[in-house]
């Protein structure tokens, strides 16, 4: 038998395996807490039969105080989830008939099924949610159990690993971007080059074509060569014999 | 029998009858925050509905959420993390858990939380010796103000619990400084863990936050 699922719980935050571990001790430890209290009963049972009173069990002197009071699987599980107030909103509901006017029933804004009980406003539905009227109602007490340096270990071991595990998934979705980043810039570093080598290219072209066009009229850097190549009974010396 | 603890702080705000619950320097924990803002707290949304039904394991999920610090901000609302502060106040945690939360590395505003309750709760002494070495945390934290968001450090928020009287919106209960706790012969002198640290600290104290 396990523990009674809270109202609270969240399956979506699937902490569920951290809480089964809990759930064996507590049923151990219950089964011993019932088994003691029920000797303590027949105890008290046998006592009152001496005394020659007529024994009321406790749960029937406080129903309220002792025996639900510690009654560990009815204690309430702090909410795992974030109460979902924006369920009802901007939905027409049909509002049943002679409900109008309590708050009783369905109606639009928050309604609480266990209680059948309507809202207006989300402050008022959850002050119902953490009500006593509530937590009876979906067989809850108004006890949580108190924390040792056990469990509150246990619960930061496992939202350290939660966290490492949220790292590591962004870490790797950063690596995956930057690999990105890194292809694109890469392509646009190869398409620079291409446009720079192209551009060079036309440069040189232009060069060569105003370089045949100087030996020709042998001025500028090339008269040198110009002259060498008179002086030695040759033209064309230069850049035209690269053509 | 396990022990329990309340959902809420209504029973421990009870003003009928004495209080007879533990006690946080001989008065009721709760006490220690001034009434205007611990009403704001228990009338807040996330008081109501994230901080009820919490004990000092479960307070965790919400402390490793936390993405500010501060008292008030907007309109006098109050913040997640002292509505946190309140809670703990109500649970009262035992030492070993806090120094747990303290000393945690992963979660730094986990490290300011408790840091917070500590100043509050703990004898002097206790509280230099727990907070000064957390002075080499240089991690940054964001602080949610009536006037926005500013940009501090774990170590300058600690320098301030141990400094002003007013940190949060929260007055803080008084303190005597550590060299009067050396005087008493209460705290040994301080070793310098990180020289520059301490050469830093002197004259500068409060004026950080202006940056
Ligand atoms: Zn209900």
């Amino acid at each position: 038998m396990s523990k009674p699922k809270g109202v609270y719980d969240n399956a979506a935050t699937g902490d569920t395996s951290f809480r089964r571990t809990w759930d064996r001790e507590e049923y151990a430890q219950k089964a011993a807490e019932r088994q003691s209290r029920e000797a303590k009963e027949r105890k008290e049972r046998y006592e009152a039969k001496l005394a020659g009173k007529k024994y009321i069990p406790k749960s029937e002197v406080d129903a309220n105080a002792e025996e639900t009071r510690f009654d560990d699987s009815r204690m309430i599980e702090a909410r795992r989830g974030r109460i979902r107030l924006d369920e009802n909103l901007n939905k027409v509901q049909i509002v049943p008939l002679g409900t109008t006017g309590s708050r009783r029933g369905k109606g639009p804004g928050y309604y609480c099924e266990a209680c059948d009980l309507n809202f207006t406003n989300s402050l008022e539905y959850v002050e119902h949610l953490n009500s006593k009227q509530h937590l009876n109602a979906t067989g809850q007490t108004d006890v949580v159990e108190r924390a040792t340096l056990e469990m509150v270990r246990e619960r930061l071991i496992w939202l350290k690993q939660r966290k490492h595990e949220q790292d590591k998934a962004e870490e790797f979705d950063l690596a995956k971007r930057l690999a990105e980043r890194k292809t694109i810039e890469e392509q646009e570093r190869l398409e620079k080059k291409e446009r720079k080598r192209i551009k060079k290219e036309e440069t040189r072209q232009k060069k060569v074509l105003t370089a045949t066009e100087t030996s020709e009229q042998t001025s500028g850097v090339d008269v040198d060569a110009a002259m060498m190549a008179r002086m030695m009974g040759f033209g064309g010396f230069t850049s035209t014999k690269t053509r | 029998m396990s022990k329990t603890d309340l959902p809420d702080a209504k029973a421990m705000l009870d003003s009928r009858g004495l209080y007879d619950g533990p006690t946080i320097h001989s008065m009721n924990p709760l006490l220690l925050m001034e009434k205007i803002i611990r009403e704001r707290i228990i009338d807040s949304m996330y008081w109501k509905e994230q901080a009820w039904g919490l004990n000092a394991a479960t307070l965790l999920d919400r402390a490793v959420e936390l993405q500010f610090i501060g008292g008030q901000y907007a309109n006098q609302k109050p913040t997640p993390f002292i509505c946190l502060i309140l809670k703990m106040l109500q649970l009262n945690p035992e030492r070993e858990i806090l120094l747990e939360y303290v000393q945690d590395e992963d979660f730094k505003y986990l490290r300011v939380l408790a840091a917070f309750y500590i100043r509050l709760a703990w004898p002097a002494a206790e509280i230099y010796k727990t907070l000064e070495p957390l002075m080499a945390d240089y991690r940054k934290i964001r602080l949610r103000t009536q006037s926005g968001y500013k940009l501090t450090f774990v170590d300058e928020f600690i320098d301030e619990l141990l400094t002003k009287e007013r940190v949060c919106d929260i007055a803080l209960p008084r303190m005597p400084t550590r060299a009067q706790l050396e005087d008493m012969d209460e705290l040994e002198p301080r070793e310098p863990l990180v020289s520059d640290v301490d050469s830093d600290e002197e004259g500068e104290e409060g004026e950080m936050m202006e940056e």
